[in-house]
C-alpha cells in the first residue's frame, strides 16, 4: 500500500501544522465584531418595545413601577444600561428574568440546555448518517428504484413543514397506535418523533445535496483517472468520489445547526419538551425581555462559533480552498 | 418494419432540385428566450401540476370567501367541532293520523351530541332536549316519537331506538359545511381559504421585497465592487449568521403580534440570499463587453445595473425567488404556529394548525385540512421551482 492518491499527504496532522493563523485571527475578529452587533441590535429592539417591560393588563402603582426599575437598573440612562448590559455579557452574565423573580437568564439556559443539546445532537448525528448514506445510496442508483425512493422521501421532508409532520407524526403514532410517548424524555422512544421531526427538513436537504454532489463527483476526469490506475473500486470511491463530494455538505453544516435550534422552538412546543427553545417561546409570550435578549444573544454566539468550526473543517477537506477571502 | 406491397416509384435517393426560398425555410417556429423556457417548462409535469395549483389557490383564496355564506369569524356554538363527514341514522315512525315521520341525524362522537341532518346530508341544526344520566352515562333523546338513547358507558359510543342496538345508514358528506366546524362552530373551509390569503400575501410581499431590495443591494454591492462592496457584504454577513426565523421573532417582539407586523417582520429581513446571489451574478458580468461599451457610451451605473446587468442576471434571480416564496410562507405559518403571527379571529395555516393540535384526539379533521394545504402548497412552490430551475438553465440539470 504505497501508493499516492492525490489527497493523501493532506492528513489532519499536517493541516494542523500549517494551520493559517493570520486567517483564524482575522475570522475570530469579526466573530467579535458580529456579535457585537447583534448584541447591539437585540438591546435597541427589545428597548423600542413600546411600553416598559413592567406594562401589563393591570395596571401598576407609579411607585411599584419606579421601584421595578430602579431595582432592574432601567432608571438609568439607556447608554449607561447599554455599556452596563455589554460588561455583563462580556462576564457571561446575562441578567435577571423580569417575568420570574429570582431566576437568571443564565440559570434558564442552564435549565434547557440538556434537553435541546441532546435533540438537537441527535438531530444532527440524523442528518449526517442518515442523510448522507441514503444520498449516496440515490446516487449510486441513479435513475433506479432506490433512487426514485430516496428522492421521493426527501421531497416530502423539503416540502412538508416540520410542525405539520411532528403534528401528524404525534396523531398517528402517539395517539392511534400508542407506540410512542405522546410528551416528555422519560423513555428513549420519547426521542424518536421529536428527533425525526427536528431532522426531517435537513436530512432530505443533504440526502438530495449528497446525491447531485457525488454525481456531479463521479463525472470528474480525476475519478477515470484513478479508475485508468487499476484502483480498487471501492478505494476509488471512498478516496476521491465521496471525499470530493462530501464538501458541499460541510459548508450546509452551519446552517443545519442554525436551523435546528429555530426548529426547536415549535418541536419542543409540540412534545412539551423543557427545552431552551421553549423557555425562548414562553419568555416572548410573556414579553420577558431580558430573558428574549439573553437567549437570543446565547442563539448567535453559539452559531457564529458553529460558523467557525465549519469553516475550520472546511479547510480540512478541500486543500484548494483559499485562505484570504477575496476581496 | 417494412410493407412489402409498397412500391418505390422513383429513386428515394434523388437529389431534390436547390430552389432558394425553399432554403430558406426554418423547420420549426422561431421561439425567443422566454419561449425556450416556456416549452422546457410545460414538458415538466410536476412543476406543471404546481403552476396550476398555485393558480387555483390564487383564484380560490381571491373569489372563495366571496363566494362563502360564511365568514371567517361567524361563529356558531351550537353547531361546533361538526366533521366534514357522518354517518347518519335514520329513525321513522308513522303517527295516529297516518303521517309518516322520519327523522335523519348522526352521533358526533367527540362531544356525544345528536344534529339532525336532512336526506341530502345539509344540517338542520342541534337536537336539544336530551335527558341526561350521568349514572348510567347515557343521554335519552325523543327523536320522531321515539326514544332514542346514546349510551357513551362504553367505547364506542353505541346508539339504541326504542331500546334496539341500531348501526347507522352509511357515510354522507356535510353538504352545510364541507369541511366541517372549528371548536367555536365556525366553517373551517372559509377559515382554509383566509389562511390561504394570508399565505399568498407574505409570498407576495417577499417576492417585492426581494426584488427592490434585494436585488438592488446585491446590484449596487457587486458594481461598486471594492470598498463599498466589503462593507454591503459584512452587513449582509452579520445579518446572516444569525437564522432569518430568530430575527422575524424579534421583529414581532417590538412590532407586536398581527398580520401587518408578520408581513413587515419578514419584508425587513427576506432579501439578504438574494443580495448575496445577485451579487456573485453581477461580479461576473460586469466583466462583459457590453458593460464596457455601455460605459463608453455614457451610461450612469443605475442604468448600466438595471438595464444591462440585472436583465442578464434574471434566471438566478427567478430561481432564487422560487426557493424563497416557499420558505416565507413556511416562516409565516410557522411564527403564528408558535403564536407570534396573525391574531385570532383571522385565521393563518398555522394558527389553525396549532388550535387543531389541542383537540386532534377527538376531531382529526380539523388538523387534516390545514396540514395538507400547507403541504401542498409547499409541494407545488418546491415543484414549480425546481422546473423553472431546471428550464432556466439547462445546464444544470441533473
Amino acid at each position: 500500500m504505497t501508493q499516492t492518491t492525490l489527497h493523501a499527504n493532506s492528513g489532519f496532522g499536517r493541516w494542523l501544522g500549517k494551520l493559517p493563523l493570520g486567517y483564524i485571527l482575522r475570522r475570530a475578529l469579526m466573530m467579535l465584531v458580529t456579535l457585537w452587533a447583534i448584541i447591539t441590535l437585540t438591546f435597541i429592539m427589545m428597548h423600542a418595545v413600546p411600553g416598559g417591560p413592567f406594562v401589563s393588563e393591570r395596571m401598576m402603582a407609579p411607585e411599584i413601577e419606579a421601584a421595578l426599575n430602579a431595582k432592574f437598573g432601567l432608571d438609568a440612562p439607556l447608554w449607561q444600561q447599554y455599556f452596563n448590559y455589554l460588561g455583563g455579557v462580556l462576564s457571561f452574565d446575562l441578567g435577571p428574568s423580569f417575568k420570574y423573580p429570582g431566576v437568571s437568564v443564565n440559570q434558564m439556559i442552564a435549565d434547557g440546555l440538556a434537553v435541546t443539546a441532546q435533540t438537537g445532537l441527535l438531530a444532527v448525528l440524523a442528518v449526517v448518517a442518515v442523510g448522507v448514506p441514503l444520498g449516496i445510496i440515490a446516487g449510486l442508483n441513479r435513475n433506479r428504484w432506490p433512487d426514485t425512493a430516496v428522492m421521493m422521501l426527501a421531497t416530502v421532508g423539503v416540502a412538508v413543514p416540520s410542525y405539520v409532520i411532528a403534528t401528524v407524526m404525534l396523531y398517528v403514532f402517539a395517539l392511534r397506535l400508542g407506540w410512542v410517548p405522546t410528551f416528555g424524555l422519560d423513555d428513549w422512544r420519547g426521542y424518536i418523533l421529536p428527533v425525526i421531526a427536528l431532522s426531517g427538513f435537513w436530512l432530505s436537504f443533504v440526502a438530495r445535496l449528497t446525491r447531485s454532489s457525488l454525481l456531479e463527483t463521479l463525472d470528474q476526469d480525476y475519478m477515470t483517472t484513478a479508475r485508468a490506475k487499476g484502483l480498487r473500486p471501492g478505494q476509488i470511491l471512498i478516496k476521491h468520489g465521496l471525499r470530493n463530494s462530501l464538501i458541499p455538505v460541510v459548508t450546509v453544516l452551519g446552517p443545519v445547526v442554525a436551523n435546528l435550534l429555530t426548529g426547536s422552538f415549535v418541536i419542543e412546543q409540540i412534545f412539551a419538551l423543557p427545552g431552551i427553545g421553549r423557555h425562548f417561546v414562553l419568555s416572548i409570550t410573556n414579553r420577558d425581555y431580558t430573558a428574549i435578549m439573553g437567549i437570543t444573544i446565547f442563539y448567535a454566539a453559539f452559531l457564529i462559533f458553529m460558523i467557525f468550526i465549519v469553516d475550520m473543517l472546511y479547510l480540512w477537506l478541500d486543500p484548494r480552498i483559499k485562505l484570504e477571502d477575496s476581496e | 418494419m417494412s410493407n412489402p406491397d409498397m412500391k418505390l416509384t422513383e429513386n428515394p435517393w434523388a437529389l431534390l432540385e436547390l430552389k432558394a426560398d425553399a432554403a430558406e425555410v426554418i423547420a420549426s417556429p422561431a421561439r425567443g428566450y422566454w419561449g425556450d423556457v416556456w416549452a422546457r417548462l410545460r414538458a415538466r409535469k410536476p412543476a406543471m401540476v404546481g403552476l396550476v395549483f398555485i393558480v387555483l389557490l390564487i383564484l380560490a383564496a381571491v373569489f372563495g370567501p366571496m363566494i362563502s355564506p360564511y365568514s371567517y369569524f361567524e361563529q356558531n356554538l351550537k353547531l361546533s367541532n361538526i366533521q366534514p363527514i357522518f354517518n347518519p341514522y335514520t329513525v321513522s315512525t308513522t303517527d295516529e293520523d297516518g303521517t309518516p315521520e322520519t327523522a335523519h341525524f348522526f352521533l358526533n362522537a367527540g362531544n356525544f351530541n345528536l344534529y339532525e341532518v336532512d336526506a341530502r346530508g345539509a344540517l338542520i341544526g342541534l337536537i336539544r332536549g336530551g335527558r341526561k344520566d350521568m349514572a348510567m352515562r347515557r343521554t335519552t333523546y325523543q327523536i320522531a316519537g321515539q326514544a332514542v338513547v346514546v349510551d357513551y358507558s362504553q367505547q364506542p359510543t353505541r346508539l339504541f331506538v326504542d331500546d334496539v342496538e341500531t348501526r347507522p345508514g352509511g357515510w354522507q358528506w356535510n353538504k352545510t359545511y364541507w369541511f366541517g366546524t372549528d371548536q367555536l362552530g365556525r366553517d373551517v373551509l372559509v377559515r382554509q381559504l383566509y389562511g390561504a390569503r394570508i399565505s399568498l400575501l407574505v409570498a407576495f410581499v417577499a417576492t417585492i421585497v426581494n426584488f427592490f431590495i434585494g436585488v438592488l443591494y446585491g446590484g449596487i454591492s457587486g458594481y461598486a465592487g471594492g470598498r463599498v462592496d466589503a462593507v454591503m457584504m459584512r452587513i449582509v454577513e452579520v445579518i446572516a449568521t444569525i437564522p432569518l426565523t430568530l430575527y422575524v421573532i424579534l421583529m414581532m417582539v417590538v412590532l407586536q403580534s398581527g398580520l401587518i407586523s408578520v408581513v413587515l417582520a419578514i419584508g425587513t429581513v427576506f432579501w439578504v440570499d438574494m443580495a448575496r446571489i445577485v451579487r456573485g451574478q453581477i461580479l461576473t458580468l460586469k466583466q462583459s463587453d457590453y458593460v464596457d461599451a455601455a460605459r463608453t457610451m455614457g451610461a450612469r451605473p443605475g442604468r448600466i445595473i438595471v438595464r444591462h446587468l440585472l436583465p442578464n442576471a434574471v434566471g438566478p434571480i427567478l430561481v432564487t425567488l422560487t426557493m424563497l416564496i416557499p420558505s416565507a410562507i413556511f416562516i409565516e405559518s410557522f411564527m403564528s404556529f408558535i403564536g407570534l403571527g396573525v391574531t385570532p379571529p383571522l385565521a393563518s395555516w398555522g394558527t389553525l394548525t396549532s388550535n387543531a393540535v389541542e383537540t386532534m384526539r377527538a376531531y382529526p379533521h380539523q388538523l387534516l385540512f390545514p396540514a395538507a394545504a400547507i403541504s401542498l402548497t409547499m409541494f407545488a412552490f418546491n415543484f414549480l421551482g425546481d422546473g423553472l430551475r431546471d428550464a432556466l438553465d439547462p445546464r444544470l440539470r441533473k
